[in-house]
């Protein structure tokens, strides 16, 4: 067994008066796609936001490579890609620039990019299949150029963990397609890969591992061990998403 | 051309003409440089509030004879964190927090004025009084300036950052609790510059329409934080020289400007304006 590089040991988060996220445990090895699979409000947002250090924790702990992550603030570890509906597409941005800012946490502190910042950003564009479109204003992308441009980011930033909140909403098959390839490259590089989704149709196809998730971690394992008929009417509270199985 | 030369350089005789067109464009600048930032992260309202909440900490510095700054920014920041407590605790939502902290302040304030024996204007803290600048709050609008300056440019990339993704200068390890309230404490110290020249009821426009207007101008930050300085300069300049020649208020002439350019920029701009979005 390898060493987990995400542990969460009885995570518990509460707004208010409300409780997001109950006792969770979980462990995610290094080199891995975990899916985190969940109803729209049923803590997988939460648990992202734990995992980043964002939330105050009511109970529990979390760490990554072994350390807390509010303790050490790593520079660079986490990378994250938020929801399309989460971003301001309409900032005046560009597609470069978004990329540039995946480099931040390498620069001096007047971020003045640096040649081998540059090659970087250069790199991760045309990995992503966005050279020619870095002056782009951000909005005036497709749904599938949005994606990557986050996911270029990502590239550019060279995190250990990477963190994507429903990657495939809105974009088409073949963007899809292009985002699990790199996602396959960056795992056989040894990245931990996070994926948030209620789609739990293509999940299926790619990730080791699956974290079902509903006010807490009900299961986490194989693909095989954790889709069970029972566990899954307790994921999504007894109505089992049609053509699964 | 001769008429309109002279309209210009007339009032330069005086003063205290020249000495409004200078700290006009101070403030002009460095408020619309700050209200690109504002109008991104959507602080608009957040700005209202503390230009208002400033006032008891403006009357209680000219009491206390502190600078008034310094009296600002506590009372500034006091209604944010106090805003913030009030959504957090409580099931009030914000912008009901927003509109009974600012205004409670600003009463107090009134009642301080009303109270306190000094001899404070009210109508200057409320609406400025650009044609008779002291020479303390000419060295103060300076200083200020130089101050807010120095901190947007040293921060202008990781404040843009926070604006756009917070989320993300968090995980790459910036430290987003600062830059909160670094943007707080350049609010609170262009409210006190600004209320020089156009008071504290109207710097917030001062605070948002340089912004809006050059959002709708361009995609690209950089060009919009000069497109919102060069609309603002201008208003600040052309609106003194009106209030001059028409005797009317300084602060109500460059702010109906600025609104002005902000409606013709709303109407004509080549690629947001209405008539190229139909």
């Amino acid at each position: 067994m390898q060493n987990p590089t995400i542990e969460l040991e009885n995570v518990t988060v509460s707004y208010d008066r409300t409780v997001a996220l109950h006792g969770a445990n979980l462990r995610v090895n290094q080199g891995s796609i975990a899916g985190i699979v969940g109803m729209n409000g049923s803590g997988k947002s939460t648990l992202f936001k734990a995992i980043m250090g964002l939330e105050k924790l009511r109970s529990g702990r979390v760490l990554i490579q072994g350390k807390s992550i509010n303790k050490i603030h790593q520079r660079n570890l986490l990378a994250y890609i938020p929801q399309t509906e989460a971003v301001d597409w309409d900032f005046p941005i560009s597609v470069y620039d978004v990329v540039m800012m995946g480099r931040y946490g390498y620069m001096n502190c007047l971020r003045i990019p640096r040649e081998i910042d540059r090659k970087i950003v250069q790199q991760s564009l045309a990995k992503t299949q966005l050279t020619g479109l870095e002056q782009r204003q951000i909005g005036e992308l497709s749904g599938g150029q949005k994606k990557r441009t986050f996911l270029a980011r990502t590239l550019a930033q060279q995190g250990e963990i990477i963190l994507l909140d429903e990657p495939f909403a809105g974009v088409d098959v073949k963007t899809e397609k292009a985002i699990i390839e790199l996602l396959i490259e960056l795992r056989d590089l040894g990245k931990t890969i996070l994926i948030s989704t209620h789609d739990l149709s293509s999940i299926a196809t790619f990730c080791d591992q699956v974290i079902l998730v509903n006010k807490t971690i009900l299961a986490y394992g194989t693909i095989a061990d954790v889709f069970t008929p029972e566990n899954l009417s307790r994921t999504f509270g007894g109505s089992v998403p049609q053509g699964l199985f | 051309m001769e008429i309109v030369w002279q309209w210009f350089t007339a009032p330069l005789q005086f003063q205290f003409m020249v000495q409004a067109l200078f700290v006009s464009v101070l403030v002009g600048a460095i408020c619309a440089v700050l209200s690109c930032y504002l109008t991104l992260k959507g602080w608009a309202l957040m700005g209202d509030a503390v230009s208002h909440a400033v006032l008891p900490g403006v009357v209680l510095a000219y009491g206390l004879q502190i600078p008034l700054a310094l009296g600002a920014f506590v009372f500034g920041l006091g209604s944010v964190l106090l805003i913030g407590l009030i959504k957090a605790r409580t099931r009030v939502k914000e912008d009901a927090a927003i509109g009974l902290v600012f205004t409670g302040f600003f009463a107090f304030g009134l009642v301080l004025i009303s109270k306190l024996p000094s001899n404070i204007d009210l109508m200057h803290i409320l609406f400025g009084n650009l044609l008779g600048i002291s020479p303390e709050n000419l060295i103060q609008t300076i200083v200020i300036t130089v101050i807010a300056t120095i901190g947007l440019f040293i921060f202008r990339k990781d404040l843009l950052l926070f604006c756009f993704d917070p989320v993300h200068a968090r995980t790459i390890g910036l430290n987003t609790a600062f830059l909160y309230y670094l943007l707080l404490i350049i609010l609170a110290l262009t409210i006190v510059a600004a209320q020089q020249t156009v008071g504290i009821i109207l710097v917030i426009s001062m605070l948002i329409t340089p912004g809006s207007t050059a959002y709708l101008l361009t995609d690209n930050f950089d060009r919009m934080t000069i497109l919102a300085v060069l609309s603002a300069v201008f208003s600040s300049v052309l609106g003194t020289y009106l209030s001059y020649h028409f005797d009317a208020s300084p602060a109500g002439c460059i702010v109906v400007l600025q609104t002005l350019i902000f409606l013709m920029t709303m109407i004509f701009a080549p690629k947001y304006g209405l008539i190229a979005r139909r």
